[in-house]
């Protein structure tokens, strides 16, 4: 679990001065050669990963001063990918928390994402929720409605840990892994049947594209205060609970060593279906946002959101919360900024080259920890 | 000696497996015979029944069994027997590729198949006209535009439209108007409608890409060049910044170049949140309930005012006598306000096949000379209108109904005359 995070070791140096004078006199054309590039190579892994990060929006940056826009379009790009990037951190964060608790890459979580959005969607229809109520009734109503998309995704991520992956536990991991993309494909179907195979637009409850504010040029939209303002919360109680809570530290146990956490008294299967609740219920959340934020649903949203927030999570360094967020937010900005500057055709070409420079940089992720698998 | 038998055993599998391979590389045209057996003939019909585009599908299914009714179920000497065939599928909610060349295939392989009706989007034709150009059978498009199906003038792909013919020999024809003349059509209103600066998006599939080529060369034409031709990815969660980009460029008109299905109703949300100013253009890829009907999942009612689309179809009252009384035959039989605008062509993909096969007489049951009829039509009456087929077969009709949006319906608004050079 990525909150309470290893402390990173000082950088070991194998050679004792004496033995680095001894290589320097021994062989001292050598040692001049590589210097340069020692110095090069040092200047890269420390600072390599913040040039690659800031590239794309420096260079817009730079392009929108030469031609005298000033600030605000690069802004609006930036607060565009972190109110988008909100959703796919929701998400990110289910991956992640069951990656570090039992290194599984759940195939089925964009789905009961997908579910989430329907759940909501259905929801408001059964309370009379339409474009017609009232401020107060549709505050009411689309927080009862999420809140019930929250534990029906909760539930169904339990359920498909108890049905899929628990009797797998002690199988080889290519068994729980099949089983994932079975309930992927089930749940899709489910969605299928639900609102059929076309795209289906959804009543604009929130107005979401409705300019609230104009902060010296770039615009906040209804729909960035939503998603904003329900993802920055559940994450800051979500990283308290797994913190502070007795259950969080049970948690951060069973991640750590589950047998372990087993011997100090954790129930680990109950700790594992906890860890499957929280995932589901940050999918129902965000399965609400999306259908607000975009006003269109889709039985397989699902598969290209949770490629999307699978990505952030290992950008972020899976299994850390917090790289979770960081990896989605990180994604919906280049995402805006590819879909604006460049071209919406090489969006998903950019946001994964951007996955493999950051590998290359950090295998672990941005805030990544060693897990258990990696030693 | 070991290594030697290896050897030798290895170059037996290798070469049985290219054998099986080219067997079965050959089956897709297994009934290549000329002659479909028997007094009785099937046409078949391949659309997408599910999905946005269902409802125009069925209408053309209604038209097609309507024009095979008035026959008698003949054609001159032969029997006709229909079956119809969805090339979606419930997973895709639109053409399916795997679908479409299933559905090919199926026709192919049937000895009595005279003809086939379809497909409804030039991407999935792009599929099966190869399988049935081998096969030798007659293929009728009632919905297709897309120029590299049949030619390559501006708007084909490199390569269009020869690799869709294998065998060297023709054997599609369309009763719509190819996208040359709708490019030139949505040029013509935008022209009208005053828009100074243009931005053309596409899908990138082959009926997209294509049409998105001729009406930016037919808005070079009408000196109102578009400041742009970009693709949309169909899997973005929105389309926001695209939106902000051609805000940013003073963009007052977009052309929505692709089929409604590929995430067509978040992009038209977003391109009219964006732009609120923007009016929004759509070829016959989106001219369809499920783009505009709010109980459909299509776009909501406010944004009525901002969308108009083309599509090769008119009123009932724009078309000839003959077409007239069709829109009256179909409504008496299918129901009053059940009218799509696709019918008529179903029904004239029909009439011609039946037309052909009677045209070429006793051998009405030979693929290659139903073939050679289907290319000689000359000033064909017909309920679109007098017609002809020319070499690449393409029809000669080129009037385009424009349309616009309200309370959640297309509506009919003119009929406009393009001039495509």
């Amino acid at each position: 679990m990525g909150t309470n995070p290893v402390p990173t070791p000082p950088d070991f140096d194998l050679h004792s001065d004496s033995e680095r004078g001894l290589e320097a006199a021994s062989i001292p054309v050598r040692a001049t050669r590589a210097a340069p590039f020692e110095a090069v190579q040092r200047f890269l892994s420390r600072y390599g990963l913040i040039i690659v990060l800031l590239a794309l929006p420096l260079a817009f940056m730079a392009s929108d001063l030469a031609h005298g826009h000033g600030f605000s379009h690069i802004l609006e790009n930036l607060k565009d990918g972190l109110s988008n990037g909100a959703i796919w951190a929701l998400v990110a964060i289910g991956y992640t928390l069951v990656y570090g608790i039992i290194e599984l890459i759940n195939f089925a979580h964009g789905d009961v994402f997908m579910i989430g959005s329907f759940v909501s969607f259905g929801m408001w229809g059964t309370l009379g929720v339409t474009l017609g109520t009232g401020t107060l009734g549709r505050v009411g109503g689309l927080i009862v409605a999420g809140a019930i998309a929250m534990i029906a995704c909760g539930s169904l991520n339990v359920m498909i840990e108890r049905v899929a992956y628990r009797p797998l536990r002690h199988a080889p991991k290519l068994a729980p892994l099949i089983t994932a993309v079975g309930f992927s494909f089930i749940l899709q179907n489910v969605g299928l049947e639900w609102l059929g195979g076309s795209q289906h637009g959804v009543d604009d409850l929130v107005d979401a594209q409705h300019i609230l504010l104009n902060i010296g040029g770039v615009h906040i939209i209804n729909a960035d205060v939503l998603a904003i303002g329900i993802t920055i919360p559940l994450v800051l109680l979500l990283v308290a609970f797994v913190q502070n809570s007795r259950l969080g530290k049970a948690m951060r146990a069973t991640a750590q060593d589950p047998e372990a956490a087993r011997l100090m008294g954790i129930n680990v299967d109950h700790t594992i279906s906890l860890t499957f609740l929280l995932g589901g219920l940050m999918a129902g959340a965000a399965g609400l946002i999306y259908a607000l934020y975009n006003t269109t649903i889709r039985f397989d949203q699902g598969f290209e959101a949770g490629l999307i927030a699978f990505t952030a999570a290992v950008m972020g360094g899976i299994g850390n919360l917090q790289g979770a967020v960081l990896g989605g937010v990180i994604i919906g900005c280049i995402q805006q900024i590819s879909d604006d500057r460049i071209n919406s055709t090489w969006t998903p070409a950019i946001v994964f080259a951007y996955l493999i420079l950051i590998m290359v940089f950090r295998p672990q992720g941005l805030l990544g920890e060693e897990t258990r698998e990696a030693g | 000696m070991r290594g030697r038998r290896f050897a030798v055993s290895s170059t037996l599998v290798a070469g049985l497996a290219v054998f099986v391979a080219a067997c079965g590389g050959g089956s897709s045209g297994s009934s290549t015979g000329s002659t479909a057996s028997g007094k009785t003939l099937t046409i078949y019909s391949s659309l997408p029944l599910q999905g946005a585009s269902r409802t125009n599908s069925e209408a053309l299914v209604n038209g097609i069994k309507l024009a095979l009714n008035q026959a008698g179920g003949k054609a001159g000497q032969f029997t006709i027997n229909y079956k119809s065939l969805d090339d979606s599928t419930a997973q895709t909610g639109k053409w399916d590729p795997g679908q479409t060349s299933s559905d090919a295939r199926q026709a192919a392989q049937d000895k009595s198949t005279i003809a086939y009706i379809g497909e409804f989007n030039s991407g999935a034709s792009a599929i099966s006209i190869p399988i049935l150009n081998r096969a030798g059978i007659a293929q009728i498009s009632p919905a297709n535009t897309a120029v590299g199906l049949t030619s390559n003038a501006a708007g084909a792909s490199p390569g269009e439209p020869e690799k869709y013919y294998p065998t060297g020999k023709r054997n599609y024809v369309r009763v719509v108007p190819k996208d040359t003349i709708q490019g030139a059509a949505v040029a013509t209103v935008m022209k009208s409608d005053g828009c100074k600066k243009p931005y053309i998006l596409n899908d990138k599939e082959v009926y997209g890409q294509g049409l998105a080529t001729n009406t930016s060369d037919s808005l070079k034409t009408a000196g109102i060049p578009p400041l742009g031709n970009d693709g949309w990815d169909a899997k973005a969660a929105n389309y926001r910044s695209v939106a902000s980009k051609l805000a940013g460029k003073g963009v007052d008109c977009v052309f929505l170049s692709g089929i409604v299905d590929n995430n067509g109703v978040q992009l038209t949300k977003d391109i009219a949140a964006g732009i609120p100013n923007a009016k929004i253009y759509a070829p016959d890829g989106f001219c369809e309930s499920g783009w505009v009907s709010p109980k459909e999942g299509g776009v909501p009612t406010s944004l009525d005012s901002k969308l108009q689309c083309t599509v090769a179809t008119l009123d009932p009252g724009s078309y000839p006598p003959a077409g007239k009384q069709f829109f009256q035959q179909y409504e008496s039989k299918y129901g009053k306000g059940n009218l799509n605008p696709y019918a008529i062509y179903g029904y004239a993909a029909m009439s011609l096949a039946l037309d052909a096969i009677k045209r070429a007489g006793s051998n009405g049951n030979n693929r290659q000379d139903v073939i050679n009829a289907l290319f000689s039509t000359k000033n064909l009456p017909s309920v679109l209108g007098t017609y002809s087929i020319d070499k690449n077969g393409d029809t000669s009709i080129t009037d385009y109904g424009l349309y616009a949006v309200k309370n959640g319906q297309i509506v009919f608004s003119r009929v406009i005359k393009p001039n495509a050079g």
